[in-house]
């Protein structure tokens, strides 16, 4: 417990860095820090649960997606002050290195396992975005498929 | 009513200091939209890639076609500029400025210096890779020197792109030098989670801005931009992995 209260300490403090990274007025990326909490929660606790790893990204982005949505609309200011250091925390860093690491050293077939899982994280991510996008966006989305309103 | 030239100009400023500090596509044209609506301007067309942005309206006081094109060359990462550009587009749509304070305005945010120092932006990359690292290692022994290597990479990178002036390159050599300091460290025996150093050191360069904005872009329908910011996401991802590529082949092999 003490040790997911530090994680959870940590991610703060990392999600504000990357904000000020970004180049974020400093008045806003207590907000994104705060929104960056909530995905790691989110993206560690339901693996406890019994859930994939895809599935938990996907989840917590669509979380700090949506949250980060409300708040722009909230304050003002453009989504991508909060959705950015929202979703640091769900980089597949690890895996990334792993698959690098692999290929260097020749083993592509553990390499390639590896490969897939950073892609489908990173997709998992993009797929949580997308959701909460369109569900803020309900009404007003372009390119339907047939032209019924006439 | 104002001159139809002045308004071109306000407004294509506006959209690009926005695109080039790093803002989606679909904002910028709907902020020049709403800026030329608001002057009155009627037939506002815009469209915008991540590289060029085209206007065009007619004024109803000459009668007149009106259309200019802009290319932007720099692209930069300052998300409070896009911040404070968006902030002032609502306040002269909303009728609390006029064009001329408006036009002030975007010359000072243009020509105001970063909103952080640049050194406070590599204590703040070096305290974010030390963070992040133990988000995925858990040792708190390894904070440090994945912190020093999240610092060296980010001066690396200002460093080298000053000198160099060329992105993918220089994220490569950025990359590249930050995980040789972390394999040095491995070396010497001061890390006992090698993955989580290498991460902590080469988080900083993640490219953040493309990657949301690709997909931002793709969802509102602007596939020209969304497709262009997603190929520089990718290039940057890939000269960032290849530059760990190295430093690793070096030690590993």
């Amino acid at each position: 417990m003490a040790m997911f209260a530090l994680e959870l300490g940590l991610c703060f403090v990392a999600t504000i860095a990357f904000a000020i990274i970004f180049n974020i007025p400093l008045r806003l990326v207590w907000w994104g820090g705060f929104i960056g909490v909530c995905t790691w929660a989110i993206y560690s606790l339901m693996p406890v649960l019994g859930l994939s790893l895809v599935f938990a990204a996907a989840v917590a982005a669509f979380f700090a997606s949506f949250v980060s949505q409300w708040f722009a609309r909230f304050m003002k200011v453009p989504v991508t002050t909060f959705s950015l250091p929202g979703i640091i925390p769900l980089i597949p860093g690890s895996r990334a290195y792993e698959t690098m690491l692999a290929f260097v050293q020749e083993r592509y077939l553990y390499g390639l396992e590896q490969g897939v899982e950073t892609v489908l994280q990173a997709i998992a991510i993009a797929a949580g975005l997308v959701f909460a996008f369109s569900v803020f966006s309900v009404g007003k989305g372009v390119g339907q498929r047939y032209e019924t309103h006439r | 009513m104002e001159k139809a030239d002045d308004i071109m100009a306000m407004c294509l400023h506006a959209g690009q200091l926005m695109l080039r500090y790093g803002s989606e596509t679909f904002r910028v044209e709907d902020t020049m939209r709403r800026m030329g609506q608001a002057a009155g301007m009627e037939q506002v067309n815009t469209f915008v890639t991540t590289t060029a942005i085209f206007l065009s309206f007619k004024s109803p006081v000459d009668q007149r076609d009106h259309i200019q094109m802009l290319r932007i060359e720099e692209r930069y990462q300052d998300l409070s500029k896009v911040t404070s550009v968006n902030q002032l587009s609502r306040e002269y749509v909303s009728g609390l400025l006029t064009s001329r304070e408006v036009k002030k305005q975007l010359k000072e945010i243009e020509e105001s210096p970063m909103n952080y120092p640049v050194w406070f932006i590599y204590l703040a990359s070096g305290i974010g890779g030390g963070a992040f690292s133990y988000l995925i290692g858990s040792s708190i022994m390894d904070m440090l020197p994945a912190a020093l290597g999240g610092l060296v990479t980010a001066v690396a990178l200002v460093r080298y792109q000053m000198r160099l002036k060329v992105k993918f390159f220089s994220e490569f050599l950025a990359s590249f030098t930050g995980a040789l300091i972390a394999m040095l460290m491995v070396q010497m025996g001061l890390v006992m989670n090698t993955n989580q150093v290498i991460i902590g050191t080469i988080i900083p360069l993640v490219p953040g801005v493309p990657l949301t904005n690709a997909v931002r872009d793709l969802m509102s329908g602007d596939l020209v931009a969304g497709v262009a910011r997603g190929a520089e996401a990718a290039v940057s991802s890939m000269s960032i992995a290849g530059g760990v590529a190295v430093a690793l082949t070096i030690f590993f092999v």
